[in-house]
């Protein structure tokens, strides 16, 4: 046996490791070569062990390492007579992947980190600040420069704010055009940034208008973009790691665009801390102007309505619910909610219990007869936690239950809980924030 | 000397062919109505004629019944009077009742006369009654009671005056022993002069005549109609429980539910024939109760009014005149009116004709869930939650299992374990409901069952979308479980929940599924007299007032097992409210009720926390989830959840282990 | 002329847990949903087939197993469906599932002319928003995201004209057809579905698009005309049912406990 001349490798199959796939939309399907990946009704590949060659291409694309190649004992034994026989034999030389050595040619055109400050009438948005904060820890490990774009119509003004903010370049394209924003011509102009100045990074907020704005540009650039992220890195090929809640945020995801720039991401607000303000920074306003006048745009923003102000609160909608349940006591005790959730933009909520009672409209109800709310942020406050209230709110991010009753079923899904009074705890709370507050200003 | 029998023969061709035309009329709408099977067991239902219809034992369930039993009586007994007062009329040379051997006639004599006297004095009562009485609902006073009874009335009044002026003139054999005529021959004709008496004999028979035969043709047009067919109305009732609802066949082509009176069946179009308006029903709906604008005699009259209004339409499929569905006016149900019902039962318990009240309304949910779409907005989101993930509150399956907490998961396995315990939503999901189901298994392992759960499998029986006329989704849901149940060998099943326990035991039965099920308060209570289970000692729960679930009690008569259970560990019989037993109020949950607000009128659980308060309870025991939620939620309603605890009959069991 | 709306089935995301010990993803037992914000989209393309009589399409890309969403689509109302399926068109990225359904919307757009096409806000599992911006573009057609009411759509004058919904306030906006909107959830109830349309929908034939239909470069759909790739995935720190100091005796000292994890879970901002 030992005399054989030539022991073919085995190159075993793919198989997958039970528990593992996460069903992420058939990754692993496309790139085999042999068809031998069948999805079943959950999502997850069959593989077709006759028609598996063991080329690991699935493998790799798996983004969970939910498959794995399996050897037969036999097949164990013979890899393990190479591995013996080729002890003593220099490692192979990785091949450069021609096309791939191109490709990162290419990217290497692109060069530096822009944050697109938007900005609502000339109203800067506070995320457009917190990333110019996350821009320049981007920029300084890349060794670039960290560029603003600020587009609208008489808004100067924001070009040297963002200095303040950190940045050293601004991007001004100012045409009363601008003055609404729309998609097209905003797009437009940020695409018309992009390919006269190539940054390597895009950065913009994950608000309703970056959103909107973002998927345009990415799409008309043919490149990668990452929504909602709430963490950014840059690796050791200077690729941007992209970190965002998937799966309504039961997975966390490190997403990376490896072979187009720019590298676009929308980063949700409040995630990144906002940096120091220091108005003594200045930097360099370069202007833009792009072709194109009103009449080309079909696109007309006839009204915008101002609805901070008006009576009807979205509980549905809102990222930070205070909710009161029968643990409340009376009417008026809903006014400490209101004051907390005037302190942390939120709206207040309540149970079915608050409802009947007569405290609160049928309108704020959140559970099976009510609203079905997923915020950021839910405090339940005085509520026992019945099931019926239950669904309605299981879903949000953070859960917080106060209430004096320690068995009460609201702490089975609060994350984090206060036994004790409410009518105590959301006073200290709303005030420890105000002093916290006024420190920090002070 | 008689009338003239010619003029009396045309009245009375004239009147008989009146009313069998009347009765054509309003029969002939009856076949419109679809087929249904009620044929079968004649003795069984011959028997349940004499009980319930010549028996009336359920009229006699209250007081006044007596009122209606003594004018029933009387007037079977003047049937016969009647006959021979028309035949006499015809023929007198042929059939007089002085015709008879003296003693039957005397003795047949002294019964009319007596009868007609009770006759009239019930109908007296029930003036005094409807006059003098707070009436049970308004409609007791419509012109339509006053026209009957003064008929009654008048026609027993003319009853005595043809006889007190024969008496009077000495023509009448059997005076001595009509006391009454002769009472009134004494007090007002004594020293009459003859033609005078022979004047007055013809007025009151030919009086007699008339009301009799007016009274007779008014019969088809009033809801007096309940004199034809509330005896075979009896006779063709449901000879089970009103307790499921029929199945659908889902082919293309089939219309589902009621929408159009004649999809009723013939049977549910009798029904509305056989209504008086007792108002029974409506003092027992939970519904009508609490000021909504549901009344079940109201629907039953509608569907009645309907059909009379549209019945040429339907013969002739001709557009309907006025919807069955849509209410505004007599003859049409409003869809609120739809929604409102618990499926509590107690207006099909209550009705003396047994009338089937709330399956109409279920059938006309049907309509609306089915075909239309069309149902409270509170409900899309059950409908949704069961259909994607098969329990009402949309939790993940995952969840069935968290109420064993710290117990290990126990399988269901054939032949291994002999009951499947199952758990049901509200036992599995519920937080407060799980410390029942946790009380149960430490009940079923103290007595040594063998027992198992489906855990993450288990799916929802479907109760409420079949109540709620989403009988495509309860289908579906249905076939799921069988297979389920069948996969898993399932022969033997303890159901904490109801609600579970009557889908399985009857709507499944519809599917061919033959199970043992049984409700835990039954098995609690045998395992306790088989001494399988035994107390440790009694618990002192304070004042217990126990509180039935409509679908254990009056869906199957499961009435003293949960009393027992009580009794037993507490050492003493639970306190009844006033309403109880087969009377018992609905707490609010049923038909759907769980996943729907109360936008009208007082909270039905909140007025059954009233009627409970007023026992002054320390302890309401309960034996179903939704009672538990509906009478907790009702406790914080009054502010008495620090005074007044609810728990289920396992609780108290599991206390005394 | 046709409205178009674009759904997928999605896992049940809020079935889906994180098993405390491992870690890791329970998926067992999680269904396909038709993903809810797609709900009201189809809802709101219904609507409009109703008020200005659009012939309602369906579109959607995903495994042969979408059908069964597609048909509930039918049951709802939708005039026909096109479930586009092929294995090219796997693992793909939000510029690789625009560039599929741009086509599909193209080919559509061959036989009859397209006014609105329609998407939900965003899908559950994905949660990107972005594949809405990325067929407008691809398109060439008005881009309004986050409607949550269509006030009305001229059809002769091939104009719509929308509210948008953003933080704080409320966008009017008057487009050009054909345009592309996405809608909130708010936008609209949801019919329920019938049973004679049910059994219909149950029957009803389902158009299927693949690859060798439509034709498209396998370079730019699927997995490699995907732009970002999936680095790693894993499970979010969570706190489970942490109890913060002693509430009942030292609330002043409790609520600070609460305010420094909140802060220190960058939850709340001062």
């Amino acid at each position: 046996m030992a005399e054989e001349k030539k022991i073919k490798k085995p190159h075993g199959v793919a198989r997958l490791i039970q528990g593992k796939c996460i069903a992420c939309g058939a990754r692993c399907q496309m790139p085999c070569p042999k068809d031998a990946i069948e999805m079943n009704d959950q999502g997850e590949p069959v593989i077709i062990l006759e028609k598996c060659s063991g080329c690991r291409k699935c493998l790799k694309v798996c983004p969970v390492d939910a498959l794995e190649i399996y050897y037969t004992p036999q097949e164990e034994k013979i890899l393990a007579e190479i591995a013996a026989r080729t002890k003593a034999a220099a490692p192979a030389v990785e091949e450069i992947d021609k096309e791939a050595a191109e490709t990162l040619a290419r990217l290497k055109e692109y060069r530096g980190v822009w944050v697109f400050i938007e900005q609502t009438a000339g109203e800067p948005a506070q995320v457009s600040w917190e990333l110019l904060g996350i821009g320049a820890e981007l920029a300084r490990t890349l060794g670039v420069e960290l560029c603003s774009v600020v587009i609208g119509g008489g808004v100067e003004n924001l070009c040297q704010e963002s200095f303040s903010y950190g940045a050293t370049r601004a991007y001004l394209i100012d045409d009363p055009i601008f003055h609404h924003y729309r998609t097209e011509p905003y797009y437009k102009a940020i695409c018309h940034l992009v390919r006269k100045y190539k940054p390597e990074i895009v950065l913009m907020g994950a608000t309703g208008l970056g959103r909107d704005l973002a998927g345009a540009v990415a799409t008309e650039l043919q490149t990668g973009l990452t929504a909602d992220c709430t963490g950014l890195a840059i690796d050791d090929r200077r690729f941007l790691l992209q970190t965002r809640p998937a799966f309504g945020g039961n997975i966390m995801a490190t997403i990376l665009t490896e072979s187009t720039r720019p590298q676009m991401s929308t980063v949700r607000p409040h995630v990144m801390p906002l940096p120091q303000r220091d108005v003594s920074r200045r930097g360099e306003i370069i202007r833009e102007t792009v072709p194109g006048k009103e009449a080309d745009f079909a696109v007309k923003v006839l009204e915008i309505i101002d609805t901070r102000k008006e009576g009807d609160v979205d509980v549905a909608a809102a990222e930070v619910i205070i909710s009161g349940g029968r643990g409340m006591c009376a009417k008026e005790n809903f006014d400490i909610l209101q004051e907390l959730a005037d302190e942390l933009d939120g709206v207040v909520g309540c149970s079915r219990g608050a409802v009947e009672a007569g405290w609160m409209p049928a309108e704020r109800q959140v559970g099976q007869t009510g609203k079905t709310v997923r915020p950021k942020i839910y405090f339940a406050c005085g509520i026992s936690g019945a099931i019926q209230h239950l669904v309605g709110m299981q879903d949000s991010d953070v859960i917080v239950a106060i209430n004096r009753d320690r068995q009460a079923p609201i702490f089975e899904v609060a994350n984090y809980g206060i036994v004790g009074d409410v009518l105590q705890i959301i006073p200290a709370l709303t005030n420890r924030i105000r002093e916290m507050r006024t420190q920090r200003r002070g | 000397m008689s009338p003239d029998i010619v003029l009396f023969a045309v009245v009375i061709v004239a009147a008989t062919a009146l009313f069998g035309w009347s009765c054509f009329r309003r029969f002939r709408l009856i076949t419109l109505g679809r087929d249904e099977d009620r044929f079968d067991k004649i003795g069984e239902r011959l028997k349940n004629t004499l009980v319930y219809a010549f028996g009336q034992r359920r009229v006699l369930r209250r007081p006044f019944g007596i009122n209606h039993v003594v004018l029933y009586w009387s007037f079977l007994i003047l049937f016969l009077a009647n006959a021979e007062f028309v035949l006499h009329g015809l023929f007198p040379a042929y059939v007089s009742l002085s015709r008879l051997p003296t003693g039957l006639y005397y003795t047949l004599a002294f019964i009319f006369d007596l009868a007609s006297l009770l006759a009239l004095l019930a109908v007296l009562v029930a003036l005094s009654r409807r006059l003098f009485l707070p009436p049970p609902h308004i409609e007791a006073r419509s012109r339509d009671s006053f026209v009957i009874l003064s008929l009654v009335a008048v026609l027993m009044i003319a009853f005595f005056g043809v006889h007190a002026s024969e008496i009077a003139q000495g023509t009448e054999a059997a005076a001595r022993f009509m006391p009454v005529s002769a009472l009134v021959a004494a007090a007002f004709m004594s020293g009459a002069p003859l033609d005078s008496l022979v004047g007055a004999a013809g007025f009151f028979w030919w009086l007699h005549a008339l009301v009799l035969l007016g009274f007779l043709n008014y019969l088809p047009y009033s809801k007096h109609l309940h004199i034809l067919t509330a005896i075979p109305n009896c006779y063709f009732r449901r000879l089970d429980n009103v307790k499921t609802q029929s199945r659908e066949e889902f082919t293309a082509g089939n219309t589902y539910g009621v929408e159009r009176v004649e999809q009723f069946t013939w049977k549910d179009l009798f029904d509305s024939y056989s209504c008086t308006e007792c108002g029974r029903c409506s003092d027992a709906c939970p519904a009508t109760f609490t000021g909504k604008p549901l009344d079940p005699r109201l629907v039953v009259h509608d569907i009645k009014a309907n059909l009379l209004k549209n019945g040429s339409q339907i013969k002739n499929k001709t557009d309907r005149v006025l919807p069955l569905i849509g209410g505004g006016q007599v003859g049409s149900v409003s869809e609120e009116v739809i929604w409102e019902c618990t499926t509590c039962g107690a207006c099909v318990e209550e009705c003396p004709v047994f009338i089937e009240q709330y399956p109409r309304i279920i059938d006309m949910r049907r309509h609306l869930v089915e075909m239309q779409a069309r149902f409270p907005d509170d409900l899309s989101t059950l409908f949704e939650n069961m259909e994607q993930r098969s329990n009402p509150w949309g939790m993940a399956p995952a969840e069935r299992t968290k109420w064993t907490a710290d117990m290990s998961i126990r399988p269901f396995e054939a032949g291994k374990t002999e009951y499947l315990f199952f758990i049901g939503c509200a036992g599995a999901l519920s937080a407060r409901s799980r410390e029942t189901t946790r009380s149960i298994a430490r009940i079923l392992d103290a007595a040594g069952i063998s027992w198992g759960i489906l855990g993450r499998d288990e799916l929802c029986c479907g109760d409420s979308v079949r109540r709620l006329g989403n009988e495509f989704v309860f289908d579906r849901m249905a076939e799921e479980n069988i297979k389920l149940f069948t996969e898993k060998g399932i022969t033997r099943m303890i159901t904490q929940c109801p609600h579970c326990f009557s889908s399985f035991h009857d709507d499944y039965r519809q599917y061919g599924l033959e199970l043992e099920v049984v409700h835990h308060t039954e098995l609690i209570s045998r395992l306790l007299k088989e001494s399988r289970l035994k107390l440790n000692h009694t618990v002192d729960l304070g004042n217990v007032v126990f509180h039935d679930s409509c679908y254990l009690g009056r869906y199957h008569q499961i009435y003293e097992a949960p009393r027992e259970i009580v009794a037993s560990v507490t050492g003493r019989a639970p306190i009844e409210m006033e309403r109880h037993h087969s009377r018992s109020f609905c707490c609010g949950g049923g038909g759907g009720h769980m996943w729907m607000e109360e936008h009208v009128g007082k909270l039905i659980n909140v007025a059954r926390i009233e009627q409970a308060l007023e026992k002054d309870p320390a302890t309401i025991c309960v034996s179903c989830p939704y009672c538990m939620t509906m009478l907790e939620d009702g406790l914080k309603d009054k502010n008495a959840d620090d005074k007044v605890r609810v728990l289920d009959v396992a609780e108290i069991v599991a206390r005394a282990l | 002329m046709l409205v178009v709306a674009c759904i997928k089935q999605v896992p049940d995301t809020t079935q889906v847990k994180i098993d405390p010990d491992t870690g890791t993803l329970i998926r067992e037992g999680v269904p396909f949903i038709l993903n809810p914000f797609d709900v009201h989209a189809l809802e709101e393309s219904l609507r409009l087939k109703d008020k200005y009589g659009l012939r309602a399409t369906v579109i959607s890309m995903g495994p042969p197993n979408t059908e069964v969403t597609l048909r509930k689509a039918l049951a709802r109302g939708a005039d026909q469906t096109v479930l586009l399926s092929d294995r090219a068109f796997g693992g793909a990225d939000t510029l690789a599932t625009s560039m599929v359904l741009a086509s599909a919307i193209r080919r559509l757009s061959q036989a009859e002319e397209v006014a609105l096409v329609i998407c939900g806000q965003q899908t559950i599992d994905g949660d990107t928003a972005q594949v809405g911006p990325g067929i407008a573009t691809r398109l060439g057609y008005a881009q309004l995201t986050l409607v949550d009411c269509i006030e009305y759509v001229d059809l002769p004058a091939r104009k719509v004209k929308v509210r948008r919904k953003l933080r704080g306030r409320h966008e009017v906006i008057e487009a050009p057809l054909p345009a592309l909107i996405t809608v909130t959830r708010e936008i609209n109830r949801l019919r329920y579905p019938t049973v004679p349309m049910r059994l219909m929908a149950e029957e009803a034939a389902i158009t299927l698009w693949d690859n060798q239909k439509m034709g498209l470069d396998e370079a730019t759909i699927g997995l490699k005309g995907s732009a970002t790739q999936v680095r790693r995935i894993f499970s979010p720190e969570r706190a489970r049912g942490e109890i913060l100091g002693d509430g009942a005796n030292e609330p002043e000292k409790a609520a600070q406990l609460l305010l420094g994890k909140l802060i220190e879970k960058d939850l709340l901002y001062l």
